[in-house]
């Protein structure tokens, strides 16, 4: 026995050598630029490309923007510094957002306000004008602008958008948005501009914010990008995704028409609602041949949608309410003019009697700015099909990389997204990818951006810069 | 180098390394069939022939008891095709062990005896926040089979054997991260119900020098009834939305088929050779059913596929003196899992396997074997499309995994 522990023992000892050094390796692949040069990287866009979530812009969406993320893999391959207009540690609020503070009974998500701590009068700290940001940068991201704002003088005053008010210089106060980029010298560019030129008229249900023209659409995307390949810059051009897919269309619809059900309310009950611009002394005109099964469902039968911002009114269709009137009013007093004095005279002018039933009666009709309808939905899908068809036609000239962003969200919305085993999809919060407001994606939602972006750069300019670990990023923050 | 020091080699062994075995069916049945690369349906060397061909028992000499203990020791690395650092397991052991006892008269036809071995099994703890976490933290699946044996030479040339195949206790424990936004882990963790089986064979030795085996092993499910389902860290707004407390699943092991050959040139050599056919094209989808609803389902479904595989297997030993004897032997087993159906439980590929080993005896009746295998798992890649394309993007990560095993063994016998 012990002559045989004299022998075994050291071909034990060495099994464990050999052991310690069987770990198993797996390289690390190749990472290169391709024919790219991201030396200089600039991001031109508008609250997608600053990082704009949960409807506000602060640091922690700042921190996770898609420009963020693609400066950071492009590290890998030679990307150099990437600069974003920050708020500090002590404005992390930014402009304020919404949190999800719980869930109704019914499990409706139940939101509240953060208020924003980044406006540089101290007496109103959650208003803009915002605290200024005047070191070079590079994430150009503007929230809220659009295609048709890129040439407007004064854009950047406090006249403007407040957003671009706080990355304009002092001395500089009336340069364009296009001047602004012009100035930029990228090596690489991202480009993704277009989507407030449909989104706002699809958000207000129609009733506002027309969608840009055609042509000065194409005119100022082509400045644009003309400008930003002057010299000799690669980049990605980012097509507009069809709207009527982001949960803030999709998620209020579904709910109301299963509560509907629940309460034996009959989808033969009338549906009325406004059309058009929804002011005084405007038609505001009463469309009354539509019932609740009209309304889409969850198996997406019926074709009007109904807005996330329709959901605390919901609750009053077919009782006598004049909620959403004074809520109307409250918003649009600051405007009126003169010969609308009071909320009486306010309605009258609209027509509305709030003691008719609401949403089912023509004197007390659901408003527009809650309603997609199929007519508005076919203006938003053709100005989407014609925006990405001459952003297209430019791109191509440019030979520039183009992320199809209306694809792939078509994509996500009919068959979800997983990453990493993790699965995503367009649903409102528990989709991971949109974040409260239903029209900006979450981290995750930005980190799955990045990821194909990156794959079109890669397909383009024969690059191999890694992907992220989207799931790494969070969804919706769940109390 | 004393005996401390060999406890110490050992626990350096333990303390280092990580545990994983192949795909989860294990062929660690008998510490000198180890040694010679897993080989032992056309041989009758020990009493672990209950195991590889109850045919064999009668013709197995000596009556005894025999012990055996193996570590498997696996390294694994890791890298997702959508992350960054590659990642290692967790180093942990797990120990797949054999008893036989054979009995019989010394020149009678009959031999019968009784085996307890684990023929199944896996261990695999991944890092901590890993890609495929919501598909697999950790796993630690356990069998132990107990096989009452009967065997009967026909003639001098000819013996037959079968022995009822007791499922005699089994415990699986699955742990895996929960989806977000509800965050979160789940562990699954059940014992198997009590499941009967057979295996049988008929072993051939027409002369001195050749000799030829087969035997077949039947299928059986390891079915867990009632298991245990331990919900820890879900946000309190959607806690209950995971009410599930118990577990029903069964998890299909296949049947396997195995002929085998062996030559002894001479007195001191034996050589043998197997191939072993294992239907695993059973196992189409692993279906927990719960209690109660986790997120909406109380069904949990995953595709798994699998297809029927072989193995060949060779391997030799020689006897140098009256009380030393080596062996040597190889591997190749073909894997079961289908190229982007990879999973983390089993993070497969063809592997081949090299094997050695040493007997010494002490006198007549007590001996002692030590087996060692290294076991090289090809390289294994899915890309995300794969897994769309299958449509099983969704419980599973896209990735390179590698894994190496090596697995000590340690036996003792004592024939009467």
């Amino acid at each position: 026995m012990y002559t045989f522990l004299k022998k075994g023992a050291p071909a034990l000892a060495l099994l464990g050598l050999a052991l310690g050094s069987c770990q198993p390796e797996l390289d690390e692949p190749k990472a290169s630029a391709g024919s790219a040069d991201f030396s200089r990287y600039i991001a031109v866009g508008n609250s997608l490309t600053a990082g704009f979530q949960d409807n506000g812009l602060y640091r922690e969406g700042q921190l996770n923007s898609y420009p963020a993320l693609l400066a950071q893999q492009f590290r890998r391959v030679g990307g150099g510094e990437f600069t974003q207009p920050l708020f500090t540690e002590a404005q992390a609020n930014g402009s304020g957002y919404l949190r999800l503070a719980g869930f109704t009974a019914q499990g409706a998500p139940i939101t509240a306000q953060v208020a924003g701590n980044a406006g540089r009068n101290a007496s109103a700290p959650a208003s803009p004008p915002y605290t200024k940001y005047l070191e070079p940068i590079n994430n150009l991201g503007v929230p809220g602008i659009r295609m048709s704002d890129i040439t407007t003088a004064g854009y950047g005053s406090t006249q403007g958008n407040p957003f671009f008010e706080r990355i304009t210089p002092d001395n500089t106060p009336t340069q364009t948005y296009l001047q602004r980029i012009s100035a930029s010298n990228p090596t690489f560019f991202t480009f993704w501009l277009g989507n407030n030129d449909v989104l706002g008229y699809a958000t207000a249900g129609g009733a506002a914010n027309s969608i840009t023209a055609r042509t000065t659409f194409t005119n100022n995307a082509n400045s644009a990008i003309d400008a930003l390949t002057a010299n000799g810059a690669k980049g990605v051009v980012a097509l507009i995704p069809d709207v009527a897919n982001i949960p803030f269309f999709t998620t209020v619809g579904p709910t109301f028409r299963t509560t509907l059900a629940q309460a034996n309310v009959p989808t033969a009950a009338p549906f009325v609602y406004t059309t058009g611009i929804l002011a005084p002394g405007q038609p505001n005109t009463r469309v009354t041949n539509n019932t609740i099964a009209n309304i889409r469902d969850a198996s997406g039968n019926g074709n009007l949608l109904l807005t996330l911002t329709a959901s605390p009114y919901l609750s009053l269709y077919g009782r006598p309410s004049g909620k959403y009137w004074r809520d109307f009013y409250q918003q649009a007093r600051p405007s009126l003019p003169p010969t609308v004095p009071n909320l009486t005279v306010f309605l009258l002018a609209l027509q509305v009697d709030t003691t008719k039933a609401f949403g089912q009666s023509t004197e007390n009709p659901f408003p527009s700015t809650l309603v997609l309808d199929g007519t508005e939905q076919t203006n938003v899908r053709t100005a989407t099909t014609n925006f990405n068809a001459d952003l297209t036609t430019k791109a191509n000239q440019k030979d520039l990389a183009i992320f199809d962003a209306n694809s792939f969200f078509n994509g996500v919305a009919t068959g979800g997204f997983a990453t990493n085993g993790q699965v995503n999809s367009a649903s409102f919060i528990s989709g991971n990818l949109f974040s409260l407001d239903g029209v900006h994606p979450t981290p995750r939602g930005y980190a799955v951006v990045a990821n194909e972006m990156i794959r079109v750069i890669n397909q383009k300019y024969g690059s191999s810069i890694p992907f992220v670990d989207a799931s790494a990023y969070r969804g919706v923050r769940i109390p | 180098m004393n005996l401390k020091h060999l406890l110490f080699a050992g626990g350096a062994l333990l303390g280092t390394t990580a545990a994983q075995a192949g795909g989860f069916q294990l062929t660690l049945a008998g510490q000198k069939n180890n040694g010679m690369g897993g080989v032992g349906t056309g041989l009758a060397l020990d009493q672990a022939a209950m195991f590889y061909n109850p045919g064999a028992l009668a013709m197995v000499r000596e009556r005894g008891v025999q012990i055996g203990v193996n570590a498997t020791l696996a390294r694994q690395a890791f890298r997702a095709q959508y992350g960054g650092a590659e990642r290692q397991l967790d180093n942990t052991v797990s120990t797949p062990f054999n008893f036989y006892a054979g009995f019989g008269p010394a020149e009678g036809k009959w031999k019968a005896g009784i085996g307890v071995y684990t023929p199944f099994g896996s261990r695999l703890d991944y890092a901590d926040n890993w890609e495929g976490r919501t598909a697999l933290t950790s796993i630690d699946l356990k069998s132990i089979f107990v096989q009452p044996t009967v065997s009967y030479a026909v003639t001098d040339q000819l013996s037959i054997g079968a022995g009822l195949v007791v499922f005699a206790s089994g415990s699986v424990n699955l742990q895996r991260d929960i989806q977000d936004p509800a965050q979160g882990s789940i562990e699954l963790d059940g014992s198997s119900d009590t499941k009967l089986g057979w295996n049988a064979g008929v072993f051939f030795k027409p002369s001195d020098k050749f000799s030829l085996g087969i035997s077949h092993r039947s299928k059986m499910d390891a079915v867990v009834t009632g298991g245990d389902v331990i919900i820890n860290g879900v946000v309190s707004s959607l806690a209950d939305r995971f009410a599930a407390r118990k577990f029903d699943v069964t998890l299909p092991l296949p049947a396997t088929t195995t002929i085998g050959f062996g030559v002894m040139p001479t007195e001191k050599l034996t050589l043998g050779f197997d191939v072993n056919y294992a239907t695993w094209s059973r196992y189409q989808e692993l279906v927990f059913n719960f209690d109660a609803p986790i997120n909406g389902q109380t069904v949990s479904r995953s595709r798994r596929e699998y297809q029927d595989a072989l193995t060949f297997r060779l391997g030799g030993q020689y006897q140098v003196t009256d009380g030393l004897t080596v062996r040597l032997g190889g591997a190749y087993d073909q894997t079961p899992v289908k190229d982007g159906f990879v999973t983390p439980e089993t993070p497969d590929n063809d592997r081949l396997t090299a094997t050695a080993g040493v007997s010494y005896k002490f006198g007549e009746r007590f001996g002692i074997d030590v087996s060692a295998q290294y076991v090289n798992i090809a390289k294994r890649s899915q890309t995300q499309e794969d897994l769309l394309n299958n449509g099983v993007a969704n419980d599973r990560v896209a990735g390179t995994y590698k894994t190496i095993a090596v697995v000590p063994g340690f036996g003792l016998n004592y024939n009467f």
